[in-house]
């Protein structure tokens, strides 16, 4: 009887430690992941000559300077409405497009579903960026280089794969029955989609929202090569900015890079449940 | 929309099983073709693109109507394969796939492993921290790790702090012997072998200059002494992680690390939700430990989860350009280039050289393509056996 107290002791101390052990890991790995963004923010407050003295202290008399700087420097006034823009209008593209195809590949019957749908899956693997030389050539063959409208076809383009693989499976999960039914009440296809697929498909919907909103906001080496005028760029082009001579300028910099990361932080934030189910559902790399 | 205005017109002419039949057809194609042209734009007419301009002579400027170019050969891929660069390129973007499959993929899985069997507490906490490197434009990323490996990073001044400090105990050391602050020539010659030759070498006359220097610290607080010094003396380390070019990739692999664990941690979690809870119940309550649980139930679940992020990590791997453009630009002396990297530089940087340029896209498209089919036989080979 002592022996085994003695054993499950023994045992039970073993487990604590192995625990701490999971936990100092863990932690650690949090701390890197927290850490250097409010080292970020934090020296954002720091005029540039204070933080090359103290990198890892407070703010003493925190300043909003980098950041009136940065805002000019940057162009974001321009940028930002950009961002958004490209962002919006991608995701509602990506978003119809995908539901539209993805009904008629799910519930119309037709002989070009199983090559036309398989080039798409094809594409879920193939990421745009490797192609981002033929494209620049493309776009500059087509006469809209420095356009909005190249921006989001392209971004549109890059995101239909996975949009309509995942609206295409959701969509066939739904009773063929209810499309039938329809039709035997006279109603178009274009109706059944619209008032039916439509309101049916919101949960596919957010996940694909979720993933293009992240993926668009933050997207750099397709927006990099399609415009070159300020007008036309983005946060992250602009944020870039702030990489070459102006990258001594530690305040600045700072500043802009907290301003490149604010929104989606608190996207993340107030979405992390729906993002967190998208990743898993989506898994898709940026 | 046009079909539905369009099918009373046909209902004329035939029974209605035909006029639906045409129109469920329009109603198809009116649906597929916005998507399918788009994706023809985006992904295979550049793919068309570049196999025909990887064979020509082309140089820039207007593709129609401009300087005449024609077929060249396979000049451009023999070039590609003879240049170092590509190679040091593929190299570099192993190693990027390597940190993947390897680094991100166990990592993730064991953090997701520690959350579902509840070793830790707070799994909201974990996931939710762990995903946020993910959810920050690669952009900022770089740039943010760019300046924490430089010399004005918190690495330099943790250790810089670190050896001030070190140096100043010695200081104490020496004063405390000598019974607080003192000037004889014991402690003069103690503080001199202290700061070694290096440190000696700003004086002229080192005994004298050093007493000169500490005489004019008397009668103030002696923590004044111990500051002075300590910055006059103790030289300031300088991070080369990014400037060295033997180890210029750990930091950018490491950062790969950071960023994307979270991503399969979240993949892997929710897979290991959707395990049915009595299996595994059942399976502890006849005895099996933690480590058949795990190689009988969750890893055999997992197997196909595991190939598909192979899969994305491969294929992510491959295509990353922002990380690297951002945190490197390849440098120091080309030896972070990666293939993207090197592709947008024979395209953008100096002289174009499209036709080398399209030739390094269709060799990453290819290997993309040729990575996924081996994954995939390894997983027809060995995976789902044990289902």
């Amino acid at each position: 009887m002592p022996e085994m107290i003695k054993e499950s002791k023994s045992k039970k101390i073993l487990s604590i430690i192995g625990k701490a052990a999971v936990y100092l890991i863990m932690g650690i790995f949090a701390f890197m992941t927290l850490y250097p963004i409010f080292w970020l923010i934090m020296n954002s407050f720091k005029t540039t000559r204070e933080f090359q003295v103290s990198q890892l202290a407070l703010p003493k008399s925190p300043t909003l300077q980098n950041y009136v700087g940065a805002w000019q420097i940057g162009d974001f006034s321009l940028l930002f409405p950009n961002s958004i823009l490209y962002t919006l209008g991608a995701t509602v593209g990506i978003i119809f497009l995908s539901l539209l195809a993805g009904f008629a590949f799910a519930k119309l019957k037709s002989k070009a579903t199983k090559p036309i749908y398989n080039s798409f899956i094809m594409g879920i693997l193939l990421t745009t960026q490797t192609l981002m030389i033929p494209l620049f050539l493309e776009v500059n063959l087509l006469g809209i280089y420095n356009t909005r409208f190249a921006v989001l076809l392209v971004y549109i383009g890059a995101g239909l794969p996975i949009g309509i693989y995942l609206s295409t499976e959701y969509i066939r999960a739904i009773p063929s029955a209810v499309v039938e039914s329809a039709r035997i009440d006279g109603a178009g296809f274009f109706r059944i989609f619209l008032s039916i697929i439509v309101p049916m498909s919101v949960p596919v919907a957010t996940t694909l929202a979720i993933l293009n909103i992240t993926n668009t906001w933050n997207e750099f080496a397709l927006i990099n090569i399609l415009v070159s005028k300020t007008e036309l760029k983005s946060l992250p082009l602009g944020i870039y900015k702030f990489s070459g001579s102006l990258s001594s300028d530690y305040g600045k910099q700072f500043a802009a890079l907290t301003i490149g990361m604010v929104p989606m932080l608190a996207f993340y934030i107030i979405f992390r449940k729906q993002i967190t189910k998208g990743v898993a559902a989506g898994a898709i790399k940026g | 929309m046009s079909s539905t205005l369009s099918a009373p017109f046909w209902g004329v002419f035939m029974t209605y099983s035909s006029k639906s039949y045409i129109e469920e057809k329009r109603a198809y194609w009116a649906m597929i073709l916005p998507a399918f042209t788009i994706y023809l734009l985006v992904m295979a007419f550049p793919i068309v693109l570049s196999i025909v301009l990887s064979v020509s002579n082309y140089s820039g400027g207007k593709m129609f109507g401009g300087e005449k170019w024609g077929f060249a050969g396979f000049d451009a891929y023999l070039r590609v394969f003879r240049d170092p660069w590509f190679w040091n390129a593929l190299k570099n973007n192993i190693y990027i796939v390597l940190v993947s499959v390897f680094g991100q993929l166990p990592l993730g899985f064991i953090f997701a492993y520690f959350i579902y069997a509840k070793i830790v507490k707070a799994p909201e906490f974990w996931q939710g921290v762990l995903y946020v490197p993910n959810i920050i434009s690669v952009i900022v990323v770089g740039l943010l790790w760019q300046t924490i490996f430089s010399p004005h990073g918190p690495i330099a001044e943790v250790i810089n702090s670190i050896r001030v400090r070190e140096f100043q105990n010695q200081l104490r050391g020496i004063f405390n012997a000598a019974g607080g602050f003192s000037l004889s020539d014991d402690v003069i010659q103690k503080i001199l072998d202290l700061v070694g030759p290096s440190g000696q070498a700003i004086f002229s006359d080192p005994l004298i200059d050093l007493r000169d220097l500490l005489s004019s610290f008397h009668g103030e607080p002696i923590e004044e002494v111990y500051n002075a010094l300590g910055n006059l003396f103790v030289q300031k380390w300088s991070p080369t992680f990014l400037t060295k070019s033997n180890i210029a990739m750990l930091p950018i692999l490491f950062v790969i690390l950071w960023m994307y664990t979270g991503m399969y941690l979240i993949l892997f979690l929710a897979n290991m939700q959707k395990i049915d809870v009595q299996i595994v119940e059942s399976a502890r309550i006849d005895g099996a430990n933690e480590g058949q649980v795990m190689r009988y139930i969750i890893l055999p679940a997992l197997s196909g989860t595991i190939v598909n992020a192979a899969i994305l990590a491969i294929s992510g791997s491959l295509s990353s350009f922002a990380l690297v453009f951002a945190m490197t630009g390849g440098g120091p002396s080309r030896v972070t280039e990666i293939l993207s990297i090197y592709m947008y530089n024979n395209a953008f940087l100096g002289r174009p050289n499209f036709p080398l340029a399209n030739a390094i896209s269709l060799i990453m498209v290819l290997i993309s393509f040729g990575l996924i089919l081996l994954t995939k036989a390894v997983e027809k080979r060995y995976g789902g056996k044990e289902e």
